[in-house]
Order: structure tokens, then C-alpha cells, then sequence
């Protein structure tokens, strides 16, 4: 079996919270070893059982395991850590040990690393780009961290470029405060200067400014190297050989989630693959005159084709649209994960032979 | 005591969970069921707006607007929220025009860990206030999905701990205590009875206890493969086994007040809303 219209160095699977994602990466994963390929499922966030099968448990926690999958391709495994990728790239970046420490050792750096917004996202980007960098993997695949938008994680690296550019920096980075700790700008300006001193205290807090000032001086000698990691980063993501797969829940209230994810990964330049509408209730022959529960059944097997339906006709004829049954138990088992990604690319295979050309095209607006 | 009538004093009611699991389906029969009784605004924070397919009302656009009898919605935008606190404290118009213009300023609102947070929770603590134009007697917030960020409940906490000083540290701290006060705030999680929708649960009620020091008012299993008469088809069967054994997991940690509302054959709207919100009665 191959890949199909998947078959790329490098998987992106995005979608919102819920929907299946970690899941559907490990089984690619899985099929990908077993046909000879040396592969990397890298997740963010597997549930206990996933982990237990892949037998990935804190040990895999920022560094490659092997999987015992027995594949004829080696199938390694790794949990993203945001926290500790930062830190790694801090000492990349910092031009003495000085400065590095000075970071590390910052109360908004160790409060807040871990939670600014959008690090967790940029982190997993960067932390793709050191695996790849190793050039072990005939196949990566990189599970995204359930961000309620799952928009963030594509523009974490256009967001960090941005602000390392904009006046902002530049601004933060001018030398605000005298030795006193008085703002520099406004003691010149006497009466008039300590007017806008109390505006700015009561409106920011002085305070809070003197620490964030000292905040971005820390940062300084790491702006420029940062700046160039974060385009390689960009340029990695939309790169010939990258490929996004798009996961979505079944449920017509659910396809505005997916078009408006479609429009936007290619807007933003992406290549976007096949579309997968994943837990899809099964149809029942004749549900709608049954009883009870069989009824419930049938109408949810109802709801989620007319779902399947109405996105298929909101996507241009050449998209690909999978759609995956929803399983009696959620697969957790090595054999479970590669018999659902054997079914996702046979559905695959079957998407593009309808399509009127083999495969998705770039650039292009749904 | 019902649900309701544990709700009925609080002034904020957080709605929360994993993505996925019917947040925004949960509020909107919470907020219809509140509405009962009091003046309420249902407040939901996503540039999408979904909760007003749910009452059957047209999308808020930002703006507050009537949803049914006692019932308010609006979607919020966090940072509308900060504008308009710049607006407020700064007073001079030029100067408000500069400042909301700055790259300075929006790289600050954007980036600024649990800054968006706040905004939202000051917003809701001034609705019930009477802070604002319009005042209501609760306000039930769809949280954003836990993920991994800063969770909307620990981000007042988190901000008083990096920011000690000034209007920024003062006003984390008053949320926090906000947020932290039972007889104010109801925190209500919502989970399917999945592995990892359960999982998350657990780790918000231990984030409950750990951080705010208080437990939450309800958790809401949503979602349920009710358990049939007769024989059941496999897929059925199989997915109710799923729903009981995560169900035992939930119980075995979590022994407070717990609802669970079964799978509905209706469509997202106001039918669906009121036989759920009869159902959390």
C-alpha cells in the first residue's frame, strides 16, 4: 500500500479539539513503518492508552523513542515539551552563558514560558524543525496541539517574525528608565514629566514597565538568530514536501469549522491534502421506522451523511474528502491504529480515483 | 438541591472543558435554564459565533442582544474589551487614537500571556456590577476549550503571580479572588464520558483545588449512549460500555454534584436547548 496522495516527507495533521487527530498521526505512523519507511509520529498529547500502545510514556518526553511496533521501517515516537524546547533554544541563541542564564533565570520567563500564547504552538514547529534537521526519518508526522482555534500553530511563526520586526521591539528596547528607575523620557520634562509618569503608573503600572523594559534587554543578542530560525520554520511549513491533513468532526454544524480551516491553511500558503471527516455514525436501512435506540442510531447515521453531503458539495470536485466510520472502541492497540490507517488510505485511494485529477492543487480558495 | 438552585446567587457561571464535548450546546440550556429567574447574558468568546444558532436568535456581532425572555447574548471580542478600558483610562481622544493604533500595543494585547483572559473575566464581573449600560443579574460564560494555555480560570492567578504591582497586578488579583469565591463565581465542567474529554475534567477539578482552592459546582457528562431496553446493536452497545467505564472513572475521583444528559435526536436549536435545559433542572 502507499501513501497516495499523502505521500510526503513530511504530515502535518491539524483540526480542532476532540476530533481525532493524535490518533489518525499514529496510525499513519503505524502503516508507514510497516511499509518499510523509517518514521517519527511526533505528538503533543496522547491519551493514556495511546500512550501505553505506543509505549511512549514520560521517557518520550522531547526525545525520540523506538516504538515495539515490529515494522519492517523503524516507527520512533516522541511528546512534544514546550517548556524544555524553549530552553534549548535559548542556549542555541545566546551569545555567552551570561545571557543565557540572565533568560533562564528571569521571574516573567519562568512564570510565564510555558503559557505565553501561541509558545506552545511555535515551540512544536521548532522542535519539528530540529527532527528534521537530523534527516533519520524517511516520514515525519506531527500531531498539533489542540488549540481551540488550531489556527495559532500556523501562525506562531508569522506572529514571532512580526513582533521581532515591528516598532514594537525596537521600542521596548530603548533604555526607558535612568539608573533611579525614573522614566528617562518624562524627568526632563519636570512638573509636566511627573503628570505623565502617574498617568502611565495608573494605567500600566511603572512597575510592571521597569520589568518588562529589563525583559526585552535580556533578549537582545537573540532577536537576530531568532528572526532567521522563525522564516526556516515558516519556509519548512510551506515547503513542497509538507502536506497538511485536515481532521473534522461529523455533524453539519461542523463544516463551517472545516471551510473556514480549508480557506485559511491556503491562504497562508499551505498545501492542504485530504479533508477527513472522522466518527461518522453509519447509516441503518430502514432506522427511521425502528424504536428506541435503534431510531437514535439511525438519525445520528442520518445527520452525520447529510453532514458528509453538504461538505463534499461546498468543496471544489478535486478536493479530497475522507470520511471514517466511527469505531465500536476507540483504537488503542499497535494492531487496532494500523488497521485504521490502512482504512484511512484505502478511503483515500478511492477519494482520488473519483477526483477528477489525482491530486489537490495549491493556493487555490475554496 | 437542583442545579439551579446552586447557581441561583452565583453572579458568574464559567462554563468549561475539553473542545468538543458541547460547551457551547451545555451554556445555552444553562443560561435558558437561569433565565428562569434572573436577568442573564450568555457570553461567548470565539471569533466564530455559534451560540445564537443554538437560541435560534441572528450572530450578536459583538453587540449585546435580547435572546429570549430575560436572556442576553453577546459574543465578545477580548481585545474590543481592552480598547475600551484604554478609552476609559486615558481619556485624552488623540492620545486613546495613538495608542490603539501602535504595533506597541497590539503585540501587548495579542501576546501578552492571560492578558485576553482577564479582559474577558473584568468584563463579566462589570456586567454584573452594574459597570456597564446594560446590567444583568448573571452571566454564564462559554469558556474558550481548556487546551494548554493559560485556562481562562488559573490565568488571574497566574497574571498576580508574574505582575505584583500596579493596575494590572491589582486587577489579577481581584479576579482571582473572584474566580476563587464560591458564593460569586459557579465553575460548571463539561465532559463526554470519553478518555480524554474524562481526563481533562479530572485535571480542571484538580486544578480547581490546586489553584483556586475550591471545588466546582457541577460537572455536566454530556453526550451519553443512554442504556437501551432490549437488545442494543453493537455499535450502540459498545459505545454505552465505553460511556460506563469513564463514567466510573469520573466517579471514583469526583464524587460532587454530577448531571448527565443522553444523546438527542434533534438538531442544534432552541428544541434541542430547552430539553436539555429540562433535563439540568
Amino acid at each position: 500500500m502507499s501513501f497516495g496522495a499523502i505521500d510526503r516527507p513530511l504530515i502535518v495533521v491539524v483540526g480542532g479539539g476532540g476530533v481525532g487527530k493524535t490518533t489518525l498521526a499514529a496510525a499513519l505512523g503505524l502503516v508507514s513503518a510497516s511499509e518499510g519507511g523509517d518514521t517519527l509520529v511526533m505528538t503533543f498529547d496522547p491519551s493514556a492508552r495511546l500512550k501505553d500502545a505506543l509505549g511512549v510514556g514520560e521517557a518520550a518526553r522531547d526525545r525520540e523513542v523506538a516504538v515495539q511496533s515490529g515494522t519492517r521501517g523503524r516507527l520512533d515516537a516522541s511528546l512534544l515539551d514546550a517548556r524544555a524546547t524553549f530552553d534549548r533554544l535559548v542556549q542555541r541563541y545566546a551569545p555567552d552563558d551570561a545571557s543565557c542564564r540572565r533568560i533562564l533565570d528571569n521571574h516573567f520567563y519562568q512564570q510565564l514560558a510555558g503559557n505565553l500564547a501561541g509558545i506552545l504552538e511555535y515551540m512544536a514547529v521548532e522542535r519539528l524543525f530540529e527532527v528534521a534537521a537530523l534527516q533519520r526519518y524517511d516520514r515525519v508526522i506531527l500531531d498539533t496541539p489542540p488549540t481551540r482555534q488550531a489556527l495559532d500553530f500556523l501562525q506562531a511563526p508569522e506572529r514571532m517574525i512580526g513582533f521581532l520586526e515591528s516598532g514594537a521591539l525596537k521600542l521596548a528596547l530603548r533604555r526607558w528608565f535612568d539608573d533611579h528607575g525614573r522614566l528617562r523620557a518624562t524627568s526632563r520634562l519636570r512638573a509636566l514629566g511627573r503628570g505623565i509618569e502617574g498617568l502611565l503608573d495608573r494605567v500600566v503600572g511603572l512597575q510592571l514597565l521597569r520589568e518588562m523594559a529589563e525583559f526585552f534587554q535580556i533578549w537582545a543578542p537573540l532577536y537576530e538568530g531568532f528572526k532567521a530560525r522563525a522564516r526556516e520554520v515558516q519556509a519548512l511549513l510551506r515547503a513542497r514536501g509538507t502536506l497538511f491533513v485536515l481532521v473534522a468532526g461529523p455533524g453539519e454544524e461542523r463544516i463551517a469549522d472545516a471551510l473556514f480551516f480549508a480557506r485559511r491553511l491556503r491562504e497562508a500558503g499551505h498545501r492542504l491534502g485530504p479533508i477527513v471527516v472522522n466518527r461518522v455514525h453509519p447509516r441503518i436501512a430502514g432506522g427511521a421506522d425502528a424504536a428506541g435506540g435503534m431510531r437514535l442510531l439511525a438519525w445520528l447515521g442520518e445527520r452525520d451523511h447529510r453532514g458528509v453531503h453538504a461538505l463534499r458539495d461546498l468543496l471544489a470536485p478535486d478536493d479530497l474528502l475522507v470520511d471514517l466510520p466511527l469505531l465500536e472502541r476507540e483504537p488503542t492497540s499497535l494492531e487496532a491504529l494500523e488497521a485504521l490507517g490502512r482504512a484511512f488510505l484505502g478511503r483515500l485511494d478511492a477519494a482520488a480515483a473519483r477526483a477528477p485529477r489525482g491530486m489537490p492543487r495549491r493556493g487555490r480558495k475554496t | 438541591m437542583t442545579l439551579a438552585e446552586r447557581l441561583a446567587r452565583r453572579r458568574l457561571v464559567v462554563v468549561t472543558g475539553k473542545g468538543g464535548v458541547g460547551k457551547t450546546t451545555v451554556s445555552a440550556a444553562l443560561g435558558r435554564l437561569l433565565a428562569q429567574r434572573r436577568r442573564v447574558l450568555l457570553l461567548e468568546v470565539d471569533p466564530r459565533e455559534n451560540l445564537h444558532h443554538m437560541l435560534g436568535v441572528e450572530p450578536s456581532g459583538g453587540e449585546i442582544v435580547e435572546a429570549g425572555p430575560r436572556l442576553l447574548l453577546q459574543n465578545l471580542r477580548p481585545v474590543a474589551v481592552v480598547e475600551e478600558l484604554v478609552r476609559e483610562r486615558l481619556k485624552i481622544r488623540p492620545l486613546v487614537k495613538r495608542v490603539l493604533a501602535s504595533p506597541v500595543f497590539q503585540h501587548f494585547v495579542e501576546g501578552g500571556p492571560g492578558l485576553k483572559e482577564l479582559a474577558v473575566l473584568m468584563h463579566a464581573l462589570r456586567m454584573v456590577q452594574g459597570e456597564t449600560q446594560v446590567a444583568v443579574d448573571a452571566v454564564v460564560l462559554d469558556a474558550p476549550a481548556t487546551g494548554h494555555g493559560v485556562s481562562l480560570l488559573a490565568a488571574p492567578a497566574l497574571v498576580s503571580q508574574a505582575i505584583e504591582h500596579g493596575p494590572i497586578g491589582h486587577l489579577a488579583r481581584t479576579l482571582a479572588a473572584f474566580v476563587a469565591d464560591p458564593a460569586q463565581c459557579g465553575i460548571v465542567i463539561v465532559t463526554s464520558a470519553e478518555e480524554m474529554p474524562v481526563q481533562e475534567a479530572l485535571e480542571l477539578i484538580a486544578l480547581c483545588d490546586g489553584r483556586l482552592g475550591r471545588a466546582p459546582d457541577e460537572v455536566v457528562v454530556n453526550g451519553l449512549y443512554r442504556p437501551l431496553d432490549g437488545a442494543a446493536p453493537p455499535l450502540w452497545a459498545a459505545r454505552r460500555a465505553t460511556n460506563e467505564q469513564e463514567l466510573a472513572r469520573l466517579v471514583e475521583r469526583w464524587t460532587g454534584p454530577r448531571v448527565e444528559l443522553p444523546l438527542l435526536p434533534l438538531d442544534r436549536g432552541p428544541e434541542l436547548i430547552a430539553a436539555l435545559a429540562q433535563r439540568l433542572q
